[in-house]
């Protein structure tokens, strides 16, 4: 039995005025592992935008988790992005304070008040990716793979329903790449469910899975030949 | 070499609170001088008020009783301020030290007359009571006339009227370039960091939890600039004391006391405001409208 995440049917992007993706129609089910393909500037990172709330979602029908894209209100906003984990290209780590700091700021903002609790929860994911010695740091003093893997940490803090990873490894190296992709990987089967937007076609044939397009304004699904 | 890093990344950020602070402790400092001049300037156009001599003269036939009642029933008027009777005598002698010889061998007989010297309280310093205050002492038989300076009193209310319209405007542009400065400072430190502000907005912050750190320092960045401006009007008050001691600014304690806190508030009121608004505009930008 699988159960839904994210659904969008006829769905318009917009980047402003101007159409980037049309006629989208997707699903997503709890456990899958998706990826969103294309070339730079063809829609996919307005695509995950719009999932998040950071654009609107004007055309279409569009769900995700609990909430309804079309009606979403300004002040839904934030409660929608405590059950997603966003991860991005640049990390967007909070860069004035330590990876501890960084977490538990996340943690206050979305309720938690118990501070045992909180230390507990962090412990747990910086343990999931492997850094959990790496607390006391300040983000600047980490590599780029590091960054991205507390910035994964992060995503996970709140045990989100669906994580929206765009371009996570676009700013790594090859080899960290298949790091960061190892941790995405093992969360996968751990059960998260996991919409990942890329253009590193290497991480697809060592990591097949469903794939995404994104061209010429529609997203169409590919089917990958077994190597 | 990650401490020099820290350590220059603090001095940075000092050096950036510290342009804020000055700028609240500048603009409230002139603040509180504006709010001082306004506080005196209503003292001294009152000292000036209480002044104004309005003199009640009597016949020489006015019996001792009848001129006591008046006295008292003037004294009892919640206008007055003082009454004070000046027998013929007294003023002749007064006349005489302040002209120097006695005009009394050249007359042969005092021409003056017995009068009651009434001063009103600054507030009812106006034509129409003084003219009240004229019908009423007219009644009796026993008053010859009402005497006042119409014009002296005609120009002190009008000038009073001027000074205050200017010093309130005064104080109005004041506070409009406390307000715009303020913001403009906070502004600044608020949008160097609004990428921050973007990123605790993807991870779920709600607008308010995000705001309460930005303001809460905001306010202690006001509370210190107000802080530095009170030092500053406190030396200007000791100051101001010791060289105009007929101010007698040691009794209006409660009203500078009042103007220190308001000053104070102020502080805190306009770095609030500030914040709050230079901070809701970048949480309600969307992430392409922040480069």
């Amino acid at each position: 039995m699988s159960q839904t995440v994210l659904e969008l049917k006829d769905a318009s992007i917009f980047q402003g005025e101007s159409l980037v993706l049309s006629n989208v129609n997707l699903q997503v089910n709890k456990g899958d592992f998706v990826y969103l393909i294309g070339k730079t500037g063809s829609g996919k990172s307005s695509f995950m935008k719009t999932l998040y709330g950071d654009l609107k979602l004007t055309q279409g029908e569009g769900h995700i988790v609990d909430f309804n894209l079309r009606t979403l209100k300004e002040k839904e906003i934030p409660f929608l992005r405590r059950k997603l984990g966003i991860v991005f290209q640049d990390f967007k780590l909070l860069t004035d304070r330590t990876i501890n700091d960084n977490l538990t700021f996340v943690l206050k903002a979305t309720g938690w008040k118990d501070k045992d609790k909180m230390k507990e929860r962090i412990e747990t994911v910086l343990d999931k990716v492997g850094m959990k010695t790496k607390g006391f740091k300040f983000p600047h003093e980490l590599s780029g793979g590091e960054q991205q893997r507390i910035a994964i940490a992060r995503a996970l803090l709140n045990e989100p329903e669906l994580i929206l990873a765009d371009e996570p490894t676009g700013n790594l190296d090859p080899q960290t790449s298949i790091e960061v992709m190892e941790v995405l990987q093992d969360i996968n089967k751990n059960g998260n469910t996991i919409l990942m937007a890329t253009h590193d076609y290497a991480l697809l044939l060592k990591y097949p899975s469903k794939t995404l397009k994104c061209d010429d304004n529609k997203v169409f699904e590919v089917v990958q030949r077994k190597s | 070499m990650s401490s020099s890093f820290d350590r220059y990344q603090k001095r940075r950020l000092i050096s950036s609170y510290f342009s804020v602070v000055i700028s609240i402790a500048l603009v409230l400092f002139l603040l509180g001088i504006v709010g001082f001049l306004l506080l005196n300037a209503k003292k001294v156009t009152d000292f000036m008020k209480e002044n104004v001599n309005v003199t009640v003269y009597l016949k020489d036939t006015a019996k001792d009783v009848e001129i006591k009642q008046l006295e008292k029933s003037l004294a009892l008027a919640d206008y007055v301020k003082t009454t004070d009777f000046v027998s013929k005598d007294d003023a002749a002698e007064a006349m005489k030290s302040e002209f120097g010889d006695d005009f009394m061998d050249l007359v042969g007989y005092n021409p003056l007359q017995n009068s009651i010297d009434v001063k009103l309280k600054a507030d009812f310093l106006t034509n129409e009571k003084l003219e009240e205050l004229t019908a009423l002492a007219q009644e009796k038989s026993f008053v010859d006339e009402v005497k006042y300076d119409e014009s002296l009193v005609e120009l002190i209310n009008s000038n009073v009227k001027k000074i205050s319209f200017w010093v309130l405007l005064l104080s109005a542009i004041f506070t409009l370039i406390a307000v715009l400065l303020i913001n403009s400072s906070i502004r600044l430190s608020v949008y160097s960091k609004r990428f921050t502000i973007k990123t605790m907005q993807m991870v779920g912050a709600t607008k308010s939890f995000i705001r309460r750190p930005f303001v809460w320092k905001s306010i202690k960045l006001g509370i210190l600039g107000a802080v530095v401006a009170l030092i500053g009007l406190g030396f200007v008050v000791y100051y101001v004391d010791k060289m105009f001691p007929e101010l007698a600014l040691r009794q209006s304690l409660v009203l500078i006391g009042g103007l220190f806190l308001a000053v104070f508030l102020l502080g805190i009121i306009i770095t609030w405001i500030s914040t709050h608004f230079a901070t809701q505009r970048f949480l309600n930008l969307k992430t392409d409208q922040l480069y």
